[in-house]
C-alpha cells in the first residue's frame, strides 16, 4: 500500500507556494488601519469641532489639514526618490508603498475637508482637483496591478512553456526569414503583398492602437487575406509555394497578435504613470501657487 | 566581353565574404529569380527585374524588364546607361549595386551588397524600450516639467504681475480696473458677498499689498459714512475682550506669527463666502467681550450681557423726565420697572377710551363706520404708525381726538367755528372777540313799533336791564374763557392747566406735552415685526391705566415683557419664564455693532421687503454714539 507521504520531504515539488504579500496587505493590513483610523477621526473633528465663522480653509483645523494635506503630498511624492534607492529593512519598498497607497487615500479626506466643499473656478479648487486626478490615476494603477498581471502571464504561457518578450521578437524575426526565403519563388505581384507584411514594424501602431489592442491596417493580416482570395481562383498544385507563405503568415499573425496582446496589458500597465507622474508635479506647482496666493492676498 | 559579378556577403562579426563570378557575353539579367546571372533574393525586386548589356564604347546600358523601376544614383529610373570608367550605384529593393571598371581587364564589374536586412523585425530593436510607451506618448519627465511650469505661470507668475500692474490703484474709492480677465482673479477663494459685487474684479480694492492682511483702511477707502467704531479706542476694545485662553490662545499666537492683526472689520465681516448676502454675525461676537466685560473692564457702565434668554441686563427705556419751557422734553434713562411714570404734560385714559360697556363704547356704537371697530375704540384708531411701520407717530389731537372731543363754539349758517387747539392766546381772543362781537339782543318793548304795557315802568325796566346787560356783555367772554381752561372744560380734560400764564391767556398756562416715540435708542424695536400681535400682548397694562404718566412700554421680563416669546440664540431661557412660542434671538436681532441709532443690519433673507425707514425725530435728542 502505497503510502501517501507528502511530496515535499524531496523538496522537488514543482509547486510553488505563495508566500508572497503584497504591498496591499502588508503587515496585516497596517497601513489602511490607520489610514482609516485617522479618516474617521478628521470627519469627526470636521462635523463636531465648533470653530468660528464659515470659511473653513481659513479655520484653524482648515490650516491645519492644508498644512498635514501639503506635507502629505510632498512625503507621497518621495516614492519617486525612494524607489530608485533600493534598500531592505523597517522601511522596505514594500511598506513605503503600502504607505503611500493609504496615506494617498487618506488624502482624500485631508484635502476635501480643508477645502470645506467650498468649490470654485480657481486655483483653490485646481490643486483639489490636480489632487484628486493623481489619486484616482493612483487608484486606477493598483487595480490593474491587481488583476493584469495574472493575464499578462495567461498570454505568455502555452503548451511549450512561457514565452519572454526577447523570444516573442525573435520568433517574429525568425517567421520573417521564413517568409522572406518561402516567398522568393512569387511573382511580381504576390511578393510586394508579402513584402509589406515583411517591412511592417512589428512594434508599430499609435497610442491608442496599443491601448485598445486593434490594428485596422496590420500589414501581415492584408497580406495574408490578399493573397488567399488570389489563391482562391488558382488552380491547386502540389507544390505551390503560396501554400508555404500562407502557413507561413498565418503563424505570424498568430505570434503577432499574441505580442500584441502582451503590449497591450503593458500598456494598460504603464499608462496610468503617465497620469498620476506629470500631474503629480502640476499638483505641487498648482499647490505652491495655492500657498503663495493665500499669503499673498492675506 | 565579360561582366565580372562580386557578391559580398557579412559575416556575423561584420566581416565581408566577397565571392567573385564572371559572366560570359554580352549582356546580363538582374532579378529575383536565381537563374539570373545577378541574382538578388528580395522581394522588393521582379524576378527578372532589369537588364545589363555593353553597348559600344564599353558602355553600360541598365534598363527595366517590366514596369517596375530601379535606383540609379539615388533616383528611379527604367532605363539608365554607365559608363563603367565614370562608375554608378544601383539600387534594387534592399540591394546596392556599384558599377565599375575592372582596372585589369576593363571589364565592368558590379559588385552587390544586401543593405537592408530582410525584414523591418530583423533590423535592431531595443528590448528594452520596444515593449515600453516610449515614443507613443510624451515622456513623464517632460510632461512633468511642462505641466508644473504651465501651472507657476498660470497661476503664480502672471497673478503676481496683475497685482504690480494694479497696486496703484489701491485705496481709491472709484478706481476700477478694466473690465475682462484679470489673473489674479484666479485666485479668489470665493464670491464676494452681494454688497461687495461690483469689486469681484478688483482683487487691489481690499488686498492692497502683497503679504499684508486687509487692513481696515481699505474698508474704510468706502465706507466712510456707515462705518461707526464700536468705541473709538481700539486698545480697550481688546480690552475688553480679555486674554484668550486654551485653543483661542494658540490661534491667536498663530495668526501674529502670520502678520494677522486681531480686531480687523474682517475679524467679523468674512468675505469670499459666496455670493448673495453676508451672513449673520454670530451671538459669539458680541459675548466674548460682553459677556462678564464689568470684571475686565471696571469703570464701564454697561452691564454685562450674554445670551438674551439668561443673561440680559434689565432695559433701560428713556422716560420723559419733564417737559421743558420751550415744549422739549427733557429725557432721563431709568432701569424698566412695573409702574413708572413718564411726565409727558398730558391727561389720558386709556382704560376708560378702550372699554366696550361706557359713554364712549356707546359713542362708538352711535357712529358706526367712523372707527376701526364698531363697539370700542381700538389703539390705532388714535396711534398711527410711521412710514415703514417700525414706530408710532406722535397722537394728534386734531386727528385722534377732536371727533369727539371737539373744540367748536360756535355756528355760522352750516360750518361750525372752531378754537385753535395748541395756541391759547388764540382760543382767548376768539372767545372774547365772539363775546365782544355783538350787543345782547334789543328787548322787542325798547323799539318804537312795539305794543308795550302803558305806563313807562315797564319800559324803564326793560331799558335798565338792557343797559345792565350790555354793560356787562364783555364779562361773559371773560367767564366763557375760564370755563374753558378751568376744571370741567375743554382743555382742561386733556392738560395741566395753572393759573401762570399772561394777560393774553387771562392768567391761564397750559403746560407743554410732550410724545416719546422711542424708549429704547441702544436696541431696536421694529412694531412692523410685531404687527401680527395684538398690541395688548406687549402693552398690557393699557387696558387697565387710567393715568396717561403711566409707562406702558414693556420691559424685559414680567407680563407682556420681551422674554415672553424671545429667548437665546440657542434656545435657552430663564427657568421661570413661561415661553410658548419661543423665538431664538441673537444680539444682532437687536442691537447693531456700528451704533448709529438705526436697524441693526440683517442679512438680506431675514429682511423684509419695505418702504424706507424714517426714524429721525426732530426734537430727539440722540444718545453719545460712543458709550462710555
Amino acid at each position: 500500500m502505497a503510502s501517501l507521504a507528502p511530496r515535499r520531504r524531496t523538496g522537488a515539488s514543482r509547486e510553488r507556494t505563495a508566500t508572497h504579500e503584497g504591498f496591499l496587505a502588508h503587515r496585516n493590513y497596517r497601513w489602511l488601519k490607520l489610514s482609516a483610523a485617522l479618516a474617521t477621526l478628521l470627519i469627526g473633528l470636521y462635523l463636531f469641532v465648533p470653530l468660528p465663522g464659515t470659511h473653513f480653509g481659513s479655520s484653524w483645523l482648515g490650516y491645519t489639514l492644508g498644512t498635514i494635506g501639503a506635507l502629505l503630498i510632498l512625503w507621497l511624492t518621495m516614492l519617486g526618490v525612494r524607489k530608485r534607492a533600493i534598500t531592505p529593512g523597517r522601511w522596505s519598498l514594500k511598506a513605503w508603498t503600502s504607505a503611500h497607497v493609504y496615506l494617498g487615500l487618506l488624502l482624500i479626506v485631508v484635502g476635501t475637508l480643508h477645502s470645506g466643499f467650498a468649490f470654485g473656478w480657481n486655483v483653490h479648487t485646481l490643486a483639489w482637483a490636480l489632487m484628486m486626478l493623481v489619486i484616482v490615476s493612483g487608484m486606477f494603477g493598483i487595480w490593474v496591478y491587481a488583476t493584469l498581471p495574472r493575464a499578462l502571464s495567461e498570454n505568455r504561457y502555452d503548451a511549450e512553456g512561457a514565452i519572454t518578450e526577447k523570444q516573442m521578437v525573435e520568433a517574429i524575426r525568425s517567421l520573417d526569414r521564413q517568409i522572406h526565403d518561402a516567398a522568393q519563388p512569387l511573382d511580381a505581384e504576390n511578393a510586394v503583398l508579402v513584402n509589406r507584411s515583411l517591412e511592417e514594424d512589428p512594434f508599430a501602431g499609435t497610442f491608442w492602437n496599443r491601448l485598445t489592442g486593434r490594428y485596422p491596417k496590420d500589414a501581415t493580416r492584408a497580406a495574408a487575406g490578399e493573397l488567399r482570395q488570389r489563391r482562391a481562383f488558382l488552380p491547386r498544385r502540389a507544390d505551390d509555394p503560396l501554400d508555404k507563405v500562407d502557413a507561413l503568415l498565418t503563424r505570424k499573425e498568430a505570434m503577432l497578435s499574441r505580442m500584441r496582446r502582451h503590449l497591450k496589458l503593458k500598456t494598460w500597465l504603464q499608462a496610468w504613470l503617465y497620469v498620476h507622474v506629470p500631474v503629480t508635479f502640476a499638483l505641487i506647482a498648482a499647490l505652491s501657487a495655492h500657498v503663495v496666493a493665500v499669503f499673498f492676498y492675506w | 566581353m565579360t561582366f565580372l559579378v562580386r557578391q559580398i556577403a557579412l559575416k556575423s562579426n561584420g566581416e565581408e565574404i566577397v565571392r567573385p563570378s564572371t559572366i560570359e557575353g554580352d549582356e546580363l539579367l538582374i532579378g529575383r529569380d536565381s537563374a539570373c546571372a545577378v541574382h538578388l533574393p528580395d522581394l522588393a525586386v521582379d524576378p527578372r527585374h532589369a537588364r545589363a548589356r555593353i553597348e559600344r564604347d564599353g558602355v553600360l546600358l541598365v534598363e527595366s524588364l517590366g514596369e517596375q523601376p530601379f535606383e540609379a544614383d539615388g533616383r528611379s529610373t527604367k532605363s539608365r546607361t554607365i559608363d563603367p570608367a565614370v562608375g554608378a550605384e544601383l539600387g534594387f529593393g534592399g540591394h546596392r549595386l556599384t558599377v565599375s571598371r575592372d582596372a585589369d581587364s576593363g571589364a565592368p564589374v558590379i559588385t552587390v551588397r544586401r543593405i537592408e536586412a530582410v525584414s523591418e523585425s530583423a533590423e535592431d530593436i531595443d528590448l528594452g524600450s520596444a515593449f515600453t510607451l516610449k515614443g507613443l506618448l510624451p515622456g513623464k519627465r517632460a510632461s512633468a516639467w511642462v505641466f508644473a511650469l504651465a501651472m507657476l505661470v498660470a497661476f503664480l507668475a502672471v497673478p503676481i504681475w496683475t497685482y504690480a500692474t494694479y497696486q496703484p490703484l489701491a485705496m481709491d474709492k472709484d478706481a476700477r480696473r478694466p473690465a475682462g480677465v484679470h489673473g489674479d482673479t484666479a485666485w479668489k477663494s470665493g464670491h464676494l458677498s452681494l454688497a461687495h459685487h461690483n469689486l469681484e474684479n478688483d482683487c487691489q480694492a481690499c488686498h492692497t499689498k502683497a503679504f499684508v492682511a486687509v487692513t481696515d483702511n481699505a474698508c474704510l477707502t468706502c465706507h466712510k459714512e456707515d462705518a461707526h467704531s464700536h468705541i473709538p479706542d481700539g486698545a480697550r476694545l481688546l480690552r475688553a475682550r480679555g486674554e484668550p485662553q486654551g485653543m483661542a490662545r494658540l490661534t491667536q499666537a498663530v495668526a501674529s506669527t502670520f502678520n494677522r492683526p486681531q480686531g480687523r472689520c474682517v475679524g467679523c465681516h468674512t468675505e469670499h463666502e459666496g455670493a448673495g448676502a453676508m451672513p449673520a454675525t454670530r451671538q459669539q461676537f458680541c459675548t466674548d467681550c460682553h459677556d462678564g466685560l464689568r470684571s475686565r473692564l471696571p469703570d464701564s457702565k454697561l452691564a454685562d450681557a450674554a445670551d438674551f434668554g439668561t443673561a440680559h441686563p434689565q432695559f433701560r427705556p428713556s422716560l420723559i423726565r419733564t417737559v421743558a419751557a420751550d415744549g422739549k422734553p427733557v429725557f432721563a434713562q431709568v432701569s424698566w420697572a412695573p409702574g413708572l411714570k413718564e411726565a409727558n404734560g398730558l391727561k389720558f385714559t386709556h382704560a376708560q377710551h378702550l372699554s366696550h360697556s361706557n359713554g364712549v363704547a356707546q359713542m362708538v356704537r352711535r357712529r358706526p363706520g367712523q372707527f376701526a371697530a364698531n363697539d370700542a375704540l381700538g389703539c390705532q384708531d388714535c396711534h398711527k404708525a410711521e412710514a415703514g411701520g417700525a414706530r408710532f407717530k406722535p397722537v394728534v389731537m386734531e386727528e385722534a381726538c377732536e371727533s369727539c372731543h371737539s373744540l367748536t363754539f360756535d355756528q355760522i349758517g352750516g360750518t361750525f367755528r372752531t378754537l385753535r387747539h395748541g395756541q391759547p392766546e388764540q382760543v382767548v381772543a376768539d372767545l372774547r372777540a365772539y363775546y365782544r362781537g355783538g350787543a345782547p339782543t334789543r328787548p322787542a318793548m325798547l323799539s318804537g313799533m312795539a305794543r308795550r304795557i302803558p305806563g313807562d315802568a315797564a319800559r324803564t325796566a326793560s331799558a335798565a336791564d338792557y343797559a345792565r346787560a350790555v354793560h356787562f356783555y364783555p364779562t361773559r367772554g371773560d367767564q366763557a374763557v375760564a370755563q374753558v381752561f378751568g376744571k370741567g372744560g375743554m382743555c382742561f380734560d386733556c392738560h395741566t392747566v395753572t393759573r401762570t400764564g399772561g394777560a393774553a391767556t387771562d392768567g391761564f398756562a397750559v403746560q407743554k406735552v410732550a410724545q416719546n416715540t422711542r424708549y429704547y435708542h441702544v436696541g431696536w424695536f421694529d412694531h412692523t415685526d410685531h404687527r401680527k400681535t395684538d398690541c395688548a400682548t406687549c402693552h398690557t397694562r393699557a387696558k387697565t391705566s387710567n393715568d396717561a404718566s403711566d409707562l406702558l412700554v414693556p420691559g424685559l421680563d414680567g407680563p407682556g415683557g420681551c422674554r415672553s416669546c424671545h429667548v437665546g440664540e440657542d434656545g435657552a431661557k430663564l427657568a421661570g419664564a413661561n415661553v410658548k412660542d419661543p423665538v431664538k434671538s441673537g444680539c444682532a436681532m437687536c442691537h447693531a455693532y456700528h451704533m448709529d441709532g438705526g436697524e441693526p443690519w440683517k442679512p438680506a433673507d431675514e429682511r423684509k421687503k419695505r418702504a424706507i425707514v424714517t426714524t429721525a425725530v426732530a426734537d430727539r435728542p440722540r444718545l453719545p454714539a460712543v458709550m462710555r
